[in-house]
């Protein structure tokens, strides 16, 4: 992915210098020098040079006196900067569960020398927590586990999934369609493409979201949902593109 | 006020997010709503000033997302990404922010002036949840406001902000959608960069070339070869990402957006949601849809909306009616004798006795309206749709087809427009098609005439409801044999969304009241007076030479009159045409009546008011009912009101389902179809009719 992005050879203080302007301007639409200094914790002086060299790398204008602001190209390349250091505090605080004042600081070192190709990795580990539909659940079994912890050698959980079980958990899948009123689930996923599928989705019906059957129509279809605050009314024949994880009933 | 252009404002939302309460607190009274027959509805336009500058907003079709599925949302796109307004103001529903901001997430990769408008934020609070509005603020990069738009809170501050983003140069927009979907898109941009399109929205041309949008890759294809390059190059992007995330784009896409969503809400939710506000509203669904009691109560409902019309419309009814008969007596007793008779004539036989004939039925249209206003406001629509979507799917219509066949029965106009939200054509049309057949507020007056006219009091709302009853039976039955023949194939999914009941304001219901009450005495006294005049000449002259009123007998009046009116052309017409209506039971008379029922359903009351009170010429208040009673039979009085019902949708129907289904063959067809079919119905209903009546 780093093959068409304009590579600058920043040095390690350009880019932070670059992230704090671009900070800077999204919370107070301007930029200027001693902000800058003061937000880096530097003497205005020293700020002045790096200046120089990222407007001539046409990451920014800069004249006298004036205010700073980012070029499009320093934007975008601001913006990568930013990205890369909000993944890594993605990481370090919601997957590893780092408190966030160390995720941040961490993030701020690794983000110059992180590699592409080792930051890549982590972006597809992210993009597979957040897209795999076990992916929530996985990272909480991570972080309630006791051995992880500290607290025990043995696990009390179920750390070796036994094949029953994994049976049972394939047979909790169901379709929407199948829920009786008064039943719920998680969604998985939706089956199918086009527009029904997209339909559903823009309507908020997204994997991880809790589904609960609440009555189906006197003549039999359709049915009628609740989800997140939201109640929607659909037919049995799209409901069942929508796969859930039954909910153990109450 | 200022002469130049005024700043162009684009109110988007998703549907019922309380979009036209806003519209309606912004431009106040200065608006002027196109919503009804004949005016342009898809472009809902008003203006208002703050502070010497004029601000035109325009109300945008509500939609869940900016695609090209439905009608509805592919205009929504249309004017944010062709017409380009100033400012974009999008108002999300604050009870589901998370479904409501990712359109918010699509307008800004359109627009980059923007106004976020938190409406309902009363309901939101009282349900526990508190937003960091400053924080949001700066996350988005614009102006966030919170309203709550039908009592106008919060709508100063909007017009506040929308001034104060109009002539903002500066973008400060910030949308986050994830590392690898903004790289292809910056990507894609670039390429698309060195065609010739227009650079704003270029990161949603973008976004949707990489969803493989026809719409956007043929407009981009049109470019020439540096378009063919940004095609192959989102082509690429797309095949890159498919394969690394083994999900296909289009998912990819929607949980990007969702993903900024959530992310924007992590970080601006104070207190979530945690009281349960509906619990009222859920209450009452568990009574108003239950699995016994739903289908009842609908059908109460809907015969408490014809009762409420019919027997409680008829008390002022009478006083209107009362109110004419004494004008033109007054007229008539007043005007000197001998002297202008044929002004008095068209004063009174002409000009009262067809608009007024026609404003009568104020009263009916009135609580028609109302009780079709409170049934739209409260949310009841939608439940409806969900007990009657398996009848309709049975009978080859759409659970959505229910809202545009009920605004039917106000007018077909709105109806045919309401359409709109149908995603498959195929079901559109046919919605479209059988739509006439609803029973609009129009022909509410004939039926109120002719009812009366020919059947017992105690019967009188029961007919009413039969009537309707027809008109949507048939439409069943028309359309089913639609799907099979015309237009077989798929049908559109039913995804509709149930607001929590809320209660219909004073304000909302009246307004709306009070505009199609409005229409219809504006149509009286335009259209309707126009055709009185004309229809009354065509029943005057030319005179019967040998006639001369006043030298005739007094016993020879009547029939003298008639033959006048024989003689005149609308006579001839009629006996012109007779042939063609006599097996329906129907004289030259009614001829004559339903040939101007064609401009508009009710001057078929008017032309009968003309006709009778010219033929009549004696000053004794028979009534037009009780004159229609003596001249045809109960068995003609019901093949006649067969006849209205199904054949020749208005002209203003045929002309806006042409432009609705852009061809000219489907208005002929439903023209020719349903003209056929009534005359094929009232024909037999008389023959068989009179077998066993005599």
């Amino acid at each position: 992915m780093s093959d068409d992005l304009p590579n600058t050879d920043l040095s390690e203080s350009l880019e932070d210098y670059l992230e704090t302007i671009f900070e800077l301007v999204r919370d107070h639409k301007v930029a200027r020098i001693r902000d800058i200094a003061a937000a880096r914790d530097v003497r205005s002086a020293s700020v002045i040079p790096a200046m120089r060299r990222l407007a001539e790398m046409g990451l920014i204008t800069y004249e006298k006196r004036e205010f700073i602001d980012l070029t499009p190209e320093g934007d975008m390349t601001a913006r990568r900067i930013y990205a890369r250091h909000r993944t890594l505090t993605r990481f370090f605080r919601d997957v590893l569960g780092i408190p966030n004042d160390i995720a941040q600081k961490d993030a701020c070192s690794l983000e110059h020398s992180l590699s592409d190709e080792g930051m890549d990795h982590i972006v597809r580990f992210l993009e597979f927590i957040s897209s795999c539909p076990e992916g929530g659940s996985v990272l909480a079994r991570f972080r309630n586990c006791a051995l992880v912890n500290g607290e025990s050698r043995t696990c009390s959980g179920g750390c070796s999934v036994s094949a029953s079980e994994r049976m049972q958990s394939i047979a909790k899948t169901v379709s929407l369609r199948d829920l009786k009123p008064g039943q719920s689930g998680t969604v998985i996923r939706i089956d199918g493409t086009g527009p029904v599928r997209q339909r559903i989705l823009d309507m908020g019906l997204i994997p991880g979201v809790h589904v609960i059957l609440e009555r189906v129509s006197p003549a039999g279809d359709p049915i009628w949902i609740k989800y997140q605050g939201s109640q929607l009314s659909l037919r049995r024949k799209e409901a069942q593109r929508v796969l859930l994880e039954r909910s153990p009933s109450p | 006020m200022n002469e130049i252009t005024p700043v162009r404002v684009a109110l988007c939302g998703s549907p019922n997010s309380g979009k036209t309460s806003i519209f309606n607190a912004l431009t106040g009274s200065s608006q002027h709503v196109g919503n009804y027959p004949g005016v342009t509805v898809e472009k809902k336009t008003g203006l208002y000033h703050h502070e010497g500058i004029a601000f035109e907003v325009r109300d945008l079709p509500g939609s869940y997302s900016l695609s090209s599925f439905s009608p509805e949302e592919a205009i929504a796109q249309k004017e944010l990404v062709d017409d380009r307004p100033d400012v974009a103001v999008v108002v999300v529903d604050s009870t589901a922010l998370k479904r409501s901001l990712v359109l918010l997430a699509q307008i800004m990769q359109n627009c980059s002036r923007i106004v976020l408008c938190l409406n309902m934020s009363d309901e939101a609070k009282a349900s526990g949840q508190r937003i960091d509005l400053p924080l949001l603020e700066s996350l988005l990069g614009f102006p966030v406001v919170e309203t709550v738009g039908h009592k106008g809170l919060g709508v100063p501050l909007l017009r506040e902000k929308i001034a104060s983003v109009q002539h903002s140069t500066v973008d400060r927009r910030r949308l986050t959608l994830g590392e690898r979907l903004e790289t292809a898109i910056g990507r894609i941009v670039a390429a698309l960069e060195k065609t010739a399109i227009d650079r704003a929205g270029l990161e949603w041309t973008a976004t949707k070339l990489l969803q493989n949008d026809s719409l956007f890759v043929e407009r981009v294809r049109a470019l020439g070869a540096d378009g063919e390059a940004a095609i192959a190059c989102a082509q690429e992007v797309r095949r890159e990402i498919e394969q690394f995330t083994g999900e296909d784009i289009g998912f990819f896409i929607t949980r990007r957006y969702y993903g900024f969503v959530d992310g924007l809400l992590k970080e601006v939710l104070i207190s979530p949601p945690h009281i349960d506000t509906r619990v009222l509203s859920d209450r009452i669904d568990a009574v108003v849809v239950h699995r016994l009691l739903g289908i009842p109560i609908f059908l109460a409902v809907m015969y408490g909306i014809f009762w409420l019309t019919f027997t409680v419309g008829a008390i002022p009814m009478d006083w209107i009616d009362q109110f004419f008969g004494f004008l033109s007596r007054a007229i008539s007793d007043a005007w000197p004798a001998d002297t202008a008779l044929e002004a008095r004539s068209l004063i009174v036989d002409g000009i009262i006795a067809g608009v007024g004939g026609v404003l009568v039925f104020l009263p009916n249209i009135v609580l028609l309206f109302l009780g079709l206003a409170v049934l739209q406001d409260s949310g009841y629509m939608s439940r409806a749709a969900f007990l009657t979507d398996r009848l309709m799917h049975r009978f080859g219509l759409h659970g959505r087809s229910f809202i545009p066949m009920v605004t039917g029965f106000g007018c077909t106009i709105p109806g045919i427009m309401a359409t709109r939200t149908m995603e498959n054509e195929r079901d559109r049309l046919t919605t479209m098609m059988v739509l006439p057949l609803m029973s609009c507020g129009a022909r509410l007056p004939i039926w109120l005439l002719l009812i009366p006219a020919f059947f017992p009091g105690d019967f009188h709302a029961t007919m009413l409801f039969a009537i309707y009853f027809i008109g949507i039976a048939l439409a069943f039955g028309l359309s089913l044999l639609l799907r099979r023949t015309l237009l077989r194939g798929e049908e559109a999914p039913f995804v509709m969304e149930l607001p929590p009941y809320r209660m219909p304001t004073a304000r909302s219901v009246v307004n709306r009241m009070a505009m199609s009450s409005w229409l219809y005495v504006k149509k009286a006294g335009t259209i309707i007076l126009a055709i009185s005049i004309l229809m009354w000449a065509l029943t005057t002259y030319p005179r019967h030479e040998e006639s001369t009123p006043v030298a005739d007998a007094a016993a020879d009046r009547h029939s003298q009159s008639f033959r006048d009116l024989e003689h005149s052309i609308a006579g001839r017409i009629g006996r012109f045409i007779e042939p063609v209506i006599a097996p329906m039971g129907f004289d030259w008379k009614i001829g004559v009546a339903i040939i101007g029922a064609f401009t508009a359903k009710e001057v078929f009351v008017s032309q009968l008011g003309v006709i009778y009170s010219l033929g009549e010429q004696d000053q004794n208040s028979e009534t037009l009912r009780d004159m229609l009673r003596r001249d045809y039979s109960p068995m003609i009085g019901f093949s006649l009101m067969l006849f209205l019902l199904i054949a020749t949708p208005c002209m203003a129907t045929l002309a806006i389902t042409r432009r609705e289904s852009g061809h000219w063959k489907w208005a002929a067809l439903q023209f020719g179809g349903l003209t056929a079919i009534a005359w094929l119905l009232s024909t037999a209903v008389y023959q068989i009719g009179s077998l066993f009546f005599g």
